[in-house]
């Protein structure tokens, strides 16, 4: 483990994990391995804080749970969006670019 | 919603077993990815678990997502806690049933307490209701009624209502509705009445100032109740149009008031009426008056108004006697004697709950101290004290939400029982019923028990010294002194409060057992009695006709076989209003001033009326067939009577008047025992007798004196009055019944209050025992000690005994004293018993002393039972 990589910023993780989910349904694990990947190893996921993520989101009815065969031929617990999961998540990535444009917009004028 | 329904134990287990399964998937894959890469197995499974961070940390911010953190503590709590008393299930079922009792008489009770006091009467702006009526000042007795002078000068002169009405009518009158002779109640009322409570017509339309007859004349139009509508019609549309005959007036139905109203009682017709100013009644009290405030009116500026009214007027007229002008709120006069009584049995299941409430409390130290080393040892491996209490008050908690709910099932069910018990007459305010309020205030009581029998012991218990207990060998640690304090007030607590209820019970049950004894101066049993109603409007004709009538009806009853004799009253009391007492005047005699002058009731009989009720003739003659109209009124006097206005001359033809100047003359032709025919509770009045067969007094109700019970004689009787007049209605009882009636409210208040009090004495003795018990158990060793050092058995029994009484005693002694003024507001109920009757009280204290006494001699015998040998080998 290189603490070279960025730890998760706070409350981002749920939209990564709906993001993630977006595309197909995965479990735990491979929703892991696919955040490590695409961020191309910049970001951390605490593999501790996953599994109380995705409990909760499944709580809230963002997402559902389902138990089937998997590629290894292995039952696994397999995520996927709800469509209010999928509203969510258009809900936070336009805050997030909404965020992302006024911080840039303020470092503009900053410099 | 999810997240409540988390908690439950199947839900629970399925999603721990899942987020195993989902979490030991997780490790397999990051194992074997691992070892694709070259490590070891050891290596993989340890730089797997590292990553994901500790399975049992992951867990528990799982299961925390499930539900809310406090809500789990909780159901843990209460697991745990029902854990315990299954494990004591004996004490759970036993401090249950007894908390389930005592919340559910208390629930039922309050249900009927909060339908008729706390539930405003049925009409808009129902607190600015008032009754007006007329007070005497010099005795404060209150008439609830007015006279027309007085009601309209009143009105007139105040400024503090916003409207008034008032009404005179009579219960029980003689209606014919479509050909059918009925009984019905019917009121007269002005034309503002139905506005005073803000009423609408159901159908047809309500009464206006143009339906009020003017001068002599009769009126023509009612309004009628809706369920006397449904009754009669089939529905309230089809009343419209139709006609009553009131008292020979027909009366055109022009309108059904809204279902449910009734007022007053339970009026089935109300015709329009006006008020007489005639200034010759103003004291004739007549009318029940009734006023609206006006909203910027209290109702003290109100009564302090009416009040001066009242005063000047009695000084404009002296002759009308010292009264003046009171309000009572509407709500209280039609609540009224039942306020007393419900009162009484609320304060009666308090008691009995705080009793079972100190008994559970006694029962749960007595647990919680011989758990204290079971609470030690928690404390030791770090439970805090707040977490010991919360064990304990969850433990109390969960026993009296349990009994809460039980008895809120126990409560439906009771107060099923006490509305469709027929001596319960609840006046029309609202129905009983387990609603919110009635729910809220039993787990009200369920939450206060927990309080009082689950969190004081918890803070003795934890009070316990730690190290102490711990090093008490077995179980038998020993409880602080003040736990065993504590334990000891709530004994004598409850032995006090028992005896408050107990001398409360034998005060009401002897004044129960005197009313049934009473020597009421004649023979109920075997009467027969039917009430019938002949409507007269009064003309010399009409009253004529009614006393062939009733002649007739007499004459053919007479001649039934089993009818040993028959006559007629005209108005027979049993437990209705009794009639008031009139002014007595002896002709030749100067009359005494008023208020000094004898007094009697006023009653119409007919012939062979003493001879049916079995009320000896003591000189002169019964009335007979030569006391018509056309002859001089005759009377005759009862002993009371004759002692009051004779003294020990012979009243016999002497001339008497009853009332006012306006009265005949009536000569005295006889005189009879006393006796309490009008009202056995109370005694006998002086009473003239008037013959009805004069023209005097209403209708009558017929007695018939039998042999034995025979129902073809009231199918004759019935017949016999059918043939001679249709148009009147009867209905039958017989006097064993009405005197049974009589008697319904002192039975229900005296039994009552004795399953109260029962129920209360039981409870402490239990009390007793069990803290004896504990007490004993604490004290083996040394007794054993004790004896083997030789004191004798007999010695020991007394020293235990000594201490249990001491305790008993103590709960007498201030029970008495609180019985003593506890008593005293019971006065108005007590019959020929004083309040503070010796008797009573010594039965009291004796009855609980002995109870008291066997729950002491038992836990001591068993104590000397065991061979101290036995006892100090297990130490």
């Amino acid at each position: 483990m290189t603490s070279a990589r960025f730890p998760m910023p706070q409350g981002t993780l749920d939209m990564l994990i709906l993001q993630t989910l977006s595309r197909d349904a995965a479990h735990g694990y491979a929703i892991a391995q696919r955040l490590e990947e695409v961020s191309r190893g910049a970001v951390h996921i605490n593999q501790g804080s996953l599994y109380p993520a995705l409990h909760r989101l499944e709580q809230k009815r963002w997402l559902k749970a389902e138990w089937r065969p998997s590629d290894t031929g292995r039952e696994a617990k397999f995520y996927a969006l709800t469509p209010a999961g999928r509203r969510q998540l258009e809900r936070e990535k336009a805050d997030w670019d909404r965020i992302t444009t006024a911080v840039r917009l303020i470092f503009n004028e900053g410099a | 919603m999810r997240r409540v329904l988390n908690i439950l134990p199947w839900r629970r287990a399925r999603l721990e077993h899942e987020l195993d399964r989902e979490l030991h998937d997780h490790l397999d894959r990051r194992i074997d990815a691992l070892l694709a890469e070259g490590l070891t197995a050891a290596e993989a499974r340890q730089q797997a678990q590292r990553e994901l961070g500790g399975l049992p940390q992951v867990r528990e911010a799982v299961r925390d997502t499930w539900t809310w953190p406090w809500l789990d503590a909780l159901v843990r709590d209460l697991r745990h806690a029902s854990r315990s008393l299954a494990r004591n299930w004996g004490f759970a079922a036993g401090a249950g049933a007894i908390l389930a009792l005592a919340i559910g008489t208390s629930t039922a009770v309050f249900s009927v307490f909060h339908a008729v006091l706390l539930t405003p009467l049925p009409y808009p702006d129902a607190a600015r209701l008032v009754a007006i009526e007329t007070l005497w000042p010099a005795t404060g007795e209150l008439t609830p009624a007015v006279s027309g002078p007085d009601f309209l000068d009143w009105r007139a002169r105040s400024d503090v209502f916003e409207i008034t009405a008032a009404s005179y009518g009579n219960t029980d009158d003689a209606v014919l509705v479509g050909g059918r002779a009925v009984f019905a109640n019917d009121r007269f009322v002005t034309s503002d009445f139905f506005a005073v409570f803000g009423q609408t017509a159901a159908a047809g339309r309500l009464l206006t100032e143009r339906d009020v007859p003017s001068g002599d004349a009769e009126p023509t139009v009612a309004v009628v109740a809706h369920q006397w509508a449904l009754t009669h019609f089939g529905s309230a549309q089809a009343a419209l149009g139709q006609t009553v005959t009131v008292y020979a007036t027909r009366l055109e139905i022009v309108g059904v008031a809204a279902p449910g109203f009734r007022y007053p009682g339970v009026t089935d017709i109300w015709a329009p009426w006006r008020v007489a100013g005639d200034p010759a009644s103003r004291n004739s009290h007549d009318y029940q008056a009734v006023g609206k405030l006006s909203k910027t009116t209290t109702f003290r500026q109100a009564q302090v108004q009416l009040r001066t009214i009242g005063d000047a007027l009695a000084r404009e007229h002296p002759e009308a006697g010292l009264k003046t002008a009171a309000l009572t709120p509407l709500h209280e006069r039609v609540t009224g004697e039942a306020s007393t009584t419900l009162w009484a049995a609320m304060m009666s299941v308090i008691v009995v709950w705080l009793i079972a409430c100190a008994n559970v409390a006694n029962l749960q130290l007595a647990r919680a101290t011989g758990r204290a080393r079971e609470i030690a040892l928690r404390a030791a491996l770090g439970a805090g004290r707040s977490h010991v209490v919360r064990l304990l008050v969850t433990e109390g908690g969960l026993l009296a939400l349990a009994a809460g709910l039980v008895g809120v099932l126990l409560a439906s069910a009771l107060v099923a029982a006490i509305v469709a018990w027929p001596p319960v007459d609840l006046p029309q305010v609202g129905d009983p019923r387990i609603d919110g309020t009635v729910v809220t205030f039993a787990l009200g009581l369920s939450a206060a028990a927990t309080v009082l029998f689950g969190l004081v012991p918890a803070l003795q218990v934890s009070r316990l010294d730690l190290s102490a207990a711990m090093k008490q060998a077995g179980s038998a640690a020993t409880a602080s002194l003040a736990s065993t304090t504590l334990r000891s007030v709530l004994v004598v607590a409850e032995v006090a409060l028992s005896v408050v209820l107990l001398a409360a019970a034998g005060l009401l049950l002897r004044s129960l057992q005197a009313l049934e004894r009473t020597d009421l101066g004649f023979r109920t049993e075997g009467i027969l009695v039917a009430t019938s109603e002949y409507a007269v409007t009064g003309t010399p004709s009409d009253l004529r006709a009614r006393t062939a009538f009733y002649d007739e009806v007499l004459g053919r009853l007479r001649a039934v076989p089993g009818v040993r004799a028959a006559s007629g009253v005209a108005y027979l009391g049993m437990g209705r209003e009794p009639r008031a007492l009139r002014d007595v005047a002896v002709l030749g005699r100067p009359e005494a001033p008023p208020g000094e002058r004898p007094q009697a009731e006023f009653h119409a009989v007919t012939a062979d009326f003493f001879r049916t009720l079995e009320i000896p003739l003591r000189a002169g003659r019964d009335f007979d067939a030569t006391d018509t109209m056309d002859r001089p009124q005759v009377a005759i006097i009862n002993d009371a009577l004759a002692r009051a206005a004779f003294g020990g001359a012979s009243p016999l033809g002497q001339r008497i008047r009853s009332g006012s100047a306006r009265s005949p003359w009536m000569e005295i032709v006889g005189v009879v025992g006393d006796s309490r025919w009008q009202d056995p509770s109370r005694p006998a009045p002086p009473v003239i007798y008037a013959a009805s067969s004069q023209g005097v007094g209403n209708s009558l109700a017929i007695l018939a004196r039998t042999t034995e019970p025979d129902p073809t004689i009231a199918t004759a009787l019935r017949e016999f009055m059918r043939r001679a007049n249709p148009a009147v209605p009867v209905r039958f009882e017989t006097m064993d019944d009405l005197l049974d009636d009589t008697l319904q409210y002192p039975r229900l208040r005296s039994q009552a209050t004795a399953v109260f009090a029962a129920g209360a004495s039981m409870l402490a003795a239990l009390g007793v025992f069990s803290v004896l018990g504990v007490l004993v158990g604490q004290r083996t060793r040394e007794l054993a000690v004790r004896r083997a050092l030789g004191a004798g058995s007999g010695e020991m029994v007394a020293l235990i005994v000594r201490q249990g009484l001491r305790l008993v005693g103590i709960g007498l002694v201030l029970g008495l004293a609180a019985a003593l003024p506890v008593a005293h507001l019971l006065t108005g109920w007590l019959y020929a018993v004083s309040p503070w009757d010796v008797r009573t009280y010594l039965a009291a204290t004796a009855l609980l002393g002995a109870s008291g006494l066997l729950a002491t001699v038992l836990p001591a015998l068993r104590a000397v039972a065991i061979p101290p040998v036995v006892v100090l080998h297990q130490e």
